[in-house]
């Protein structure tokens, strides 16, 4: 019995000893791993305790088994990439738009003092919005149910992005503008070489911001008219009872949504130029 | 690299039209080509505001300021400043901050080589590539000092440049940019409250008072280079002019006590 016991605590000394040694991107694999595991063990329990419960036996399919078989099959099909591809389009749509609103305004926020004030309190009342309130109005407003989702999309993205750029232009450094007229730039090269490397990372954190709000409401802004989309796939596996494919395409969701906000992460950590 | 005159002549200037004295009055000043200019006084005396306006960043409200054929009106990279901050981008490596003025004028392909001699010169040969961050003070302002050279400029326009780095490095620093100015034959005009810095680096030092902010003595610097700052000629030179600057200031403090009486 002893024996065991110190077997067991030598092992564990091993174990955080191994771990110590380990260069710092396994450290962090195996923290990431641990981390889905655990998650992962939730789902099971929650799993197990649902099909226990003859209430709620009928929605045994969310669990981790038969939710990842219906995954493994969905991913074979052409039904999943187009559902795949027509949310991305629509998110695509909704930040290309916040983009394009979201950037000018910012600069003008950031770089007029007046505009700042002005803007400030309607800014922050209509940020306040979930821009799923605006869904009657988008849906009067706009012909298509497509249109609709995507104007949803724009009413989350624009604020994050308009935040972001306003609060980049405001860190510039006034004497690079003095420099660069100094040294004979004109407008367009001051933008090009001097405005945009300088807010590059704040405008790229907005949109990071942009994109996981749009995630979050892109799927329920789906529910609406539509027959495509990770949003219209929930509904419609909800109406066949289709809990496995249901709980398939939530994770679907989730790992999109991961996928996206690495790419921003990645974009800021390009762009940035603040070095520690 | 050419040269040229700065003439300055009958100028004025009021920041704003409540102003009872004028921040400069009456200002005229003759630069010949390739002279080192020291503008000395203390703050508030307007110096650094005349400078701006020969840099063509602030218009004057009366007067003019011409370099050789042309009247400043706006900025330049052939009279460009170097700022007492060195203002670099932080995005950019050492030599892409060095090339900049020349990417304005779209003229760096033709000259590439150019920039990677004036790094050589000022001594960052080993550093091109690194970002400017990366840099202790001394050696950003010699990276602004290559960039406003980089564009070959006839007049160099210095704001206290030096004032933020060690003793040892602006002492340098110094003595390389007069060096540099007088082989080039560049006409440079220097701004400063340090006398030292002045004997050190200017062929002539102009003294100015404030309130109202005018010209209100000269003095020649005819020591040769590289100045050696122990020896006799240049502690002297220093000394008088110190003396000089205490009895214009002497002579303001009364005269602003008897107005006030």
């Amino acid at each position: 019995m002893s024996t065991v016991t110190t077997n067991a605590k030598f092992n564990l000394g091993q174990l955080a000893t191994t771990y110590n040694k380990m260069p710092d991107w396994l450290q962090g694999f195996t923290n990431a791993t641990l981390g889905m595991s655990i998650l992962l063990f939730f789902w099971w329990v929650g799993g197990i305790l649902i099909e226990s419960n003859p209430d709620t036996e009928a929605f045994a399919a969310f669990a981790p088994g038969p939710a990842l078989t219906a995954l493994w099959e969905l991913i074979g099909t052409p039904f999943l990439w187009d559902t795949i591809l027509s949310s991305l389009e629509r998110i695509l749509y909704g930040l290309f738009w916040g983009i394009v609103i979201g950037v000018p305004v910012g600069v003008l926020v950031g770089y007029f003092v007046f505009v700042r004030q002005v803007a400030n309190m309607p800014f922050q009342f209509l940020r306040m919005i979930s821009p799923l309130a605006w869904m009657p109005i988008a849906v009067l407003a706009f012909e298509t149910w497509d249109g609709a989702i995507i104007f949803l999309l724009v009413m989350a993205t624009v604020w994050p992005i308009v935040f972001g750029t306003a609060h980049g232009v405001q860190r510039i450094d006034p004497n690079w503008f003095q420099v660069a007229r100094n040294l004979g730039a004109d407008g367009y090269q001051m933008l090009r070489r001097v405005i945009m490397p300088a807010i590059a990372q704040d405008v790229f954190a907005g949109i990071r911001l942009a994109v996981g709000v749009a995630w979050v409401v892109l799927v329920p802004a789906e529910y609406l008219g539509v027959t495509s989309g990770l949003g219209y796939a929930i509904n419609d596996a909800r109406d066949t009872l289709d809990y496995d494919t249901l709980a398939a395409i939530v994770v679907v969701i989730g790992a999109i949504g991961y996928m996206l906000d690495t790419i921003a992460a990645k974009l800021i950590k390009y762009y940035s130029w603040k070095m520690e | 690299m050419g040269s040229a005159n700065i003439w300055i002549t009958d100028l004025f200037h009021f920041y704003n039209k409540k102003q009872v004295s004028p921040t400069l009055e009456n200002i005229n000043l003759t630069i010949p080509q390739g002279q080192l200019t020291a503008l000395i006084g203390r703050s508030g005396c307007g110096k650094s505001t005349l400078l701006q306006m020969i840099a063509g960043l602030l218009m004057p409200s009366e007067g003019s300021v011409r370099i050789n054929a042309h009247t400043v009106t706006k900025p330049s990279a052939k009279w460009n400043m170097m700022f007492q901050k060195p203002s670099l981008y932080p995005w950019m490596t050492v030599r892409e901050n060095a090339a900049l003025g020349l990417v304005f004028s779209g003229t760096y392909k033709d000259k590439k080589d150019r920039v990677e001699e004036l790094l050589d010169m000022v001594g960052l040969k080993d550093h091109k590539d690194k970002n400017v961050q990366q840099l202790s003070g001394g050696q950003q302002q010699r990276v602004a000092l290559a960039r406003s050279l980089a564009t070959e400029p006839d007049v160099l326009l210095l704001d206290e440049p030096f004032s933020a780095l060690d003793a040892f490095t602006r002492a340098a620093l110094q003595t390389e940019v007069a060096q540099i100015c007088h082989d080039y034959g560049i006409t440079m005009v220097l701004v400063t409250h340090d006398i030292d810095e002045a004997v050190a680096m200017a062929d002539k030092v102009v003294i100015m008072n404030h309130n109202p902010g005018r010209i209100v003595g000269s003095m020649d610097v005819n020591l040769p280079y590289p100045r050696d700052r122990n020896e006799a000629p240049f502690i002297e030179l220093k000394e008088y002019l110190f003396s000089e600057f205490e009895k214009i200031d002497q002579a303001k403090e009364s005269e602003l006590e008897q107005m006030a009486s």
